[in-house]
């Protein structure tokens, strides 16, 4: 029976032994936090990707040429005007718009810069309004981009911080060039959360035409809208089977692939999966070791204290009492060091955060859920009671007769 | 014929060591009366330790049976023998055998916690036992900031403190100054005369014969003639 005065017995014991305690209490708690670390930042990434999944909306189809690198910028594979216009053929399929990037050099006074510049499919409403899904985030400041603007530019939002981009901040009806043509600033979108998305520049399709002196545009990705949800698969079915005919390939030798948003989100997340998995399995593993490690200090506690288990029995004490004192002890080792691991996880997960969000990583955010600090405070003490288990267990079975001969 | 609160019947105790056989008690039979102060008495490896061991429930007979206030003892649990130990044995032991890392009153108090007394009456029994054996002032104190003379009181105060039938005092005296041993030998003797306490001491010394009522003497585990009966 746990007791008021068997745990201030198994306090006092762990006090006695300060330095052995507080370093079991380190190997246990490093384990805790590295866990809880990965943990709040993993479920803040799966919070990232469900807004986008619903910012982008599950009845859009992703179309991606196969290549090396970033897409659109291998140019073996090409998504092109054609491509659009034979999705848009495509039975339930509603409409398809396109998004092609490529580098470019940006001078902003005296200073250069090489970002990416994104083209928009101003020409149609319907097609914008398409390609702003994939954005996720919506304008700042100013307007987006229409018809014949063709000399005018959408930025990014690290353009309006003070070395973001450029080293003074950029605002609406500000003049740059980009790859020697000038340009005038006249909307800024919201920050996306990731430096490189938020350096973008954004033009129309005819500017970018220009600017890459190619009226063919290697397009980087189609995105084509379904009128029927529930028949996605099926479309991507009929879509994929165009383009292949199209195309003049043979089923299984695509040179693209399509995805539905859901299944791309899908694709990230086991992604986010196997990587977060992956550190916390060796977070674990570092944990197990730390369990070891307190059963050792148990075994060695005990070892010492041979001698008093002999008198604790001498003076009465049942074996029951003698292994909750000492399981009771290293339950108090894996608690504190939850607690202190959770104290550690939150702050270095907060530091974190603010760090990556000031880098620009806004998107990496960590999520705090009660049920996180619950779950490693129940960890971290199961951890501590189990490894104590087999030393108190052995210290409750001795033999008071052999406990107190031991000297 | 006064009742024996200890009656060892032909015990026998066979340790093995490795492949070998020791034999440390050879059918030891032994009555102790309550309220007697007895004395065993043995060279070194007589078996009087191993006789003791057998007395105070620290450990089981291979053979033979331990009667304890008419009970037989020698089959039981290890539990339920840890009860009988805190309820009507009190241990005191050549060196002290305190907690060192508990004081003098968290020491007295630990065998009534054992027993389940509510935390008040363990307290005031503990105050009133330290006063008994003078060390009122030492409530608070660890075993290491008290000479041996007082460790051995307060060890003397925690085996009082369940109010046992049978006192076991192994070498009392052995870790104490000669003047401090008569000290603790006199308390025991009050212990005994003023409060009927069943005494059984092991000791090697012969002087302390005189203070028990009855001494028996064991040579390879067995009594000797010697004993008086």
């Amino acid at each position: 029976m746990i007791s008021k005065e068997n745990f201030s017995y198994a306090t006092k014991n762990l006090m006695n032994r300060k330095l052995r305690s507080a370093l079991t209490i380190i190997s246990i708690f490093v384990g805790i936090s590295t866990i809880f670390i990965f943990v709040s930042f993993g479920l803040g990434l799966f919070t990232y990707i469900n807004d986008i999944s619903s910012d982008i909306g599950t009845d859009k189809l992703i179309v991606q040429a196969r290549g090396i690198g970033a897409p659109g910028s291998d140019d073996t594979f090409r998504l092109e005007e054609s491509d659009i216009e034979t999705l848009e053929k495509t039975r339930g399929v509603e409409n398809a718009a396109a998004m092609a990037f490529t580098g470019a050099e940006v001078e902003k006074g005296d200073q250069t810069k090489y970002v990416y510049v994104v083209s928009l499919p101003v020409e149609d409403k319907d097609d914008l309004d398409l390609s702003m899904s994939l954005m996720t985030v919506d304008l700042m400041e100013g307007r987006n981009l229409d018809k014949g603007d063709d000399s005018r530019v959408v930025l990014g939002y690290r353009y309006t911080l003070e070395n973001g981009v450029f080293r003074k901040p950029s605002g609406l009806g500000d003049k740059f060039t980009i790859n020697d043509q000038d340009f005038t600033i006249v909307g800024i979108f919201e920050e996306i959360g990731n430096p490189s998305d938020d350096s973008n520049i954004y033009i129309t399709e005819d500017a970018y035409k220009e600017l890459t002196e190619d009226d063919n545009i290697n397009y980087a990705m189609i995105l084509a809208q379904v009128d029927d949800v529930s028949r996605i698969e099926e479309i991507r079915e009929r879509a994929k089977k165009n383009m292949r005919k199209d195309r003049g390939l043979e089923e299984g030798k695509e040179d693209f692939f399509i995805q539905s948003a859901a299944q791309l989100i899908e694709s990230f997340a086991i992604v986010l999966n196997i990587v977060v998995g992956f550190i916390i399995l060796i977070a674990v593993i570092s944990v197990v070791v730390s369990a070891i490690n307190t059963a050792n200090t148990m075994f060695t506690s005990i070892l010492e204290r041979t001698k008093e288990i002999g008198i604790l029995k001498a003076i009465g004490a049942q074996n029951m009492e003698i292994l909750t004192v000492f399981l009771l002890e290293s339950s108090i080792l894996g608690f504190l060091a939850g607690i202190i691991g959770i104290i550690v996880g939150v702050s270095l997960s907060y530091m974190g955060g603010v760090i990556l969000d000031n880098l620009g990583w806004g998107f990496l955010k960590p999520s705090f859920p009660l049920v996180l600090f619950i779950g490693c405070l129940v960890f971290a003490t199961l951890v501590g009671t189990i490894s104590g288990m087999i030393p108190a267990f052995n210290a409750s079975r001795q033999k008071p007769v052999d406990s107190l001969r031991y000297e | 014929m006064t009742h024996p609160v200890i009656n060892l019947e032909k015990v026998w105790k066979i340790y093995k060591v490795g492949t070998k056989e020791v034999t440390a008690l050879q059918g030891l039979s032994l009555k102790i009366e309550k309220g007697k102060f007895v004395s065993i008495q043995g060279p070194s490896g007589s078996g009087k330790s191993t006789a003791m061991n057998m007395v105070g429930c620290l450990d089981k007979p291979s053979k033979g049976r331990i009667l304890l206030d008419g009970k037989d003892i020698s089959q039981m649990s290890e539990s339920r023998l840890a009860q009988i130990r805190g309820k009507k044995i009190g241990f005191i032991f050549q060196s002290f055998n305190l907690i060192p890392t508990l004081t003098a009153m968290e020491n007295i108090t630990l065998p009534m916690m054992f027993q389940g007394i509510p935390q008040d009456e363990r307290i005031k029994r503990a105050k009133m036992l330290l006063e008994k054996v003078d060390l009122g002032d030492r409530l608070g104190h660890k075993p290491t900031e008290l000479s041996g003379g007082q460790q051995q009181r307060v060890a003397i105060a925690r085996a009082l403190v369940n109010d046992p039938e049978v006192i076991l005092a192994d070498e009392p005296t052995g870790n104490l100054d000669s003047k401090t041993g008569v000290n603790v030998m006199e308390f025991l003797k009050k212990l005994h005369t003023e409060d009927n306490k069943t005494i059984v001491m092991v000791t090697h010394d012969p002087s302390l014969s005189r203070f028990a009522d009855r001494v028996v003497y064991i040579l390879d585990g067995k009594l000797t003639d010697k004993s008086k009966t």
